[in-house]
């Protein structure tokens, strides 16, 4: 049987690109990623607003691009949006971090608003009722308590953006999807290189699941830090 | 200190309030009660604008707050809130809940802050559950708390909003004695309340509320010795 007559030494050989490969991926994933947080978060707040003008382009915004294809959205970026704005290409790292920020952003939005929307409405009033301004009870009560019921939904993003940028191999990002199609074009091998790229992703959403579950299990349910339960006990 | 005049509100095309008139002195103690639905709550929160006034005035010391100019953020540090659901901050210990708030608004340094809020805790008796969270608490403990909470900012006058009404009945005592400790300190309060009995014992006035209007007020004697109003007396006779 051919298909088991696997020649790893092919994807050996190309290992250096492999590695820098897992590095583009790593890179544009956190970046995209942070980038979206900060983005996520001023339109997660947009779209609490009272103010028309500042909702309708917040939602606006997350409907368009959470109802398109990534995929679409990184080659408009990269061969339209950029190039028309800047008069050349800036190159895959551009566009590529560019994509995932925007797209990234779209859901962290919803995650934010879902979860200062979850926060009873009394501490809103509990904090305004002290004399609190919207924006100081926002930064001291409602967002302490809203981070730490969006951790879970933040951790899947994450894994999800992680699994997209694989995307960006389509404008020649040279990440770990890209090193595997290089290894293909120039063996007709399929088996190895792919197998390798899917076990590279395998791996690095592995160790980000376990980097959330310990998070979440660090933040979960109770407030009362560790050292203080029992001691403090009714 | 605090008045009211011709106060309306509506949610939608629902009137709750349908013109309220009302003074409250400095030092006075003013029961609210009335039957569900009747506007007592809505009233309540008008006063410290958690609800937007649709028609009419509220004056604070002379300061019209319902104007467009006023600083309401500086008439609520004014008039402290105590909530039937408590509302502490759960992510907070006892005695962050107590000190953030002068310390966010008065700017109070935290060693000043933190002495106060232990001198209001032990007020309240719970100066022993600095250090705890909200959710080691009981209801009773939590709502002494809130309390401590509201007095932190050093207000003019406190209202409370049914404080004991999602309390399980042998703590209702425990919040209603801090209460009453208050009101004989000369705090002014405004207290919206199913407790007829403190209502009778500790309130200078007693206002009955029904269907969006103030029915009738009065002293605790004239309201539940000699009700004027044939809606006082039924629903007195109801919860007596």
């Amino acid at each position: 049987m051919d298909i088991f007559d696997l020649q790893w030494d092919i994807v050996w050989n190309y290992r250096d690109m492999f590695i820098r490969g897992i590095g583009i991926t790593i890179i544009l994933t956190l970046s995209g990623y942070f980038g979206g947080i900060i983005l996520g978060l001023l339109l997660g707040l947009g779209k609490l607003s009272q103010n028309k003008l500042i909702y309708w382009p917040c939602k606006l915004y997350v409907d368009l691009f959470r109802g398109t294809p990534m995929l679409v959205q990184i080659l408009l970026i990269h061969l339209a949006v950029i190039p028309t704005i800047f008069g050349q290409s800036l190159g895959y790292m551009v566009s590529g971090i560019t994509a995932l920020v925007l797209n990234c952003a779209a859901y962290n939005a919803e995650i934010f608003r879902a979860g200062i929307q979850s926060i009873d409405k009394g501490q809103m009033e509990a904090a305004r009722s002290l004399g609190l301004t919207h924006n100081q009870a926002m930064k001291k009560v409602i967002l302490p308590q809203a981070f730490r019921r969006m951790i879970p939904p933040l951790g899947n993003e994450f894994i999800a953006l992680l699994k997209d940028s694989s995307l960006v191999t389509v404008i020649a990002a040279p990440d770990i999807l890209y090193a595997s199609k290089v290894v293909a074009g120039a063996s007709f091998r399929f088996w190895e290189p792919y197998i390798v790229a899917a076990l590279l992703y395998l791996v690095l959403t592995y160790v980000v699941t376990k980097v959330v579950a310990f998070i979440e299990k660090r933040f979960s349910n109770s407030y009362v830090p560790r050292k203080a339960e029992g001691r403090e006990a009714r | 200190m605090i008045k009211i005049e011709n106060l309306h509100k509506y949610f939608g095309k629902l009137e709750v309030l349908k013109g309220i008139d009302y003074e409250i002195q400095e030092k006075q103690v003013v029961c609210v009660i009335g039957p569900s639905g009747s506007g007592k709550s809505t009233f309540l929160r008008c006063i410290n604008m958690l609800e937007e006034v649709t028609d009419g005035a509220i004056y604070i010391e002379d300061i019209k707050i319902n104007a467009p100019k006023t600083n309401i953020n500086a008439i609520r540090a004014e008039v402290g809130m105590v909530f039937q659901q408590f509302n502490l901050f759960p992510h907070m210990n006892v005695i962050d809940n107590v000190t953030m708030a002068p310390m966010q608004i008065r700017k109070m340094s935290r060693a000043d802050a933190e002495q106060l809020g232990h001198e209001l805790l032990k007020k309240v008796g719970l100066d022993s559950k600095a250090y705890s969270y909200p959710e080691q608490l009981s209801g009773g403990q939590q709502q002494r708390v809130a309390i401590a909470r509201a007095l932190a900012m050093k207000p003019k006058a406190i209202l409370f909003d049914e404080p004991t009404s999602a309390l399980d009945p042998e703590m209702v005592k425990e919040v209603l004695d801090v209460m009453k400790n208050l009101a004989s300190e000369g705090m002014t309060m405004i207290v919206v309340t199913h407790e007829m009995g403190f209502a009778r014992e500790v309130g200078d006035r007693v206002v009955f509320m029904d269907g969006g209007f103030i029915v009738e007020e009065g002293t605790p004697e004239e309201i539940f010795g000699n009700p004027q109003n044939e809606r006082t007396k039924a629903f007195l006779g109801k919860v007596l």
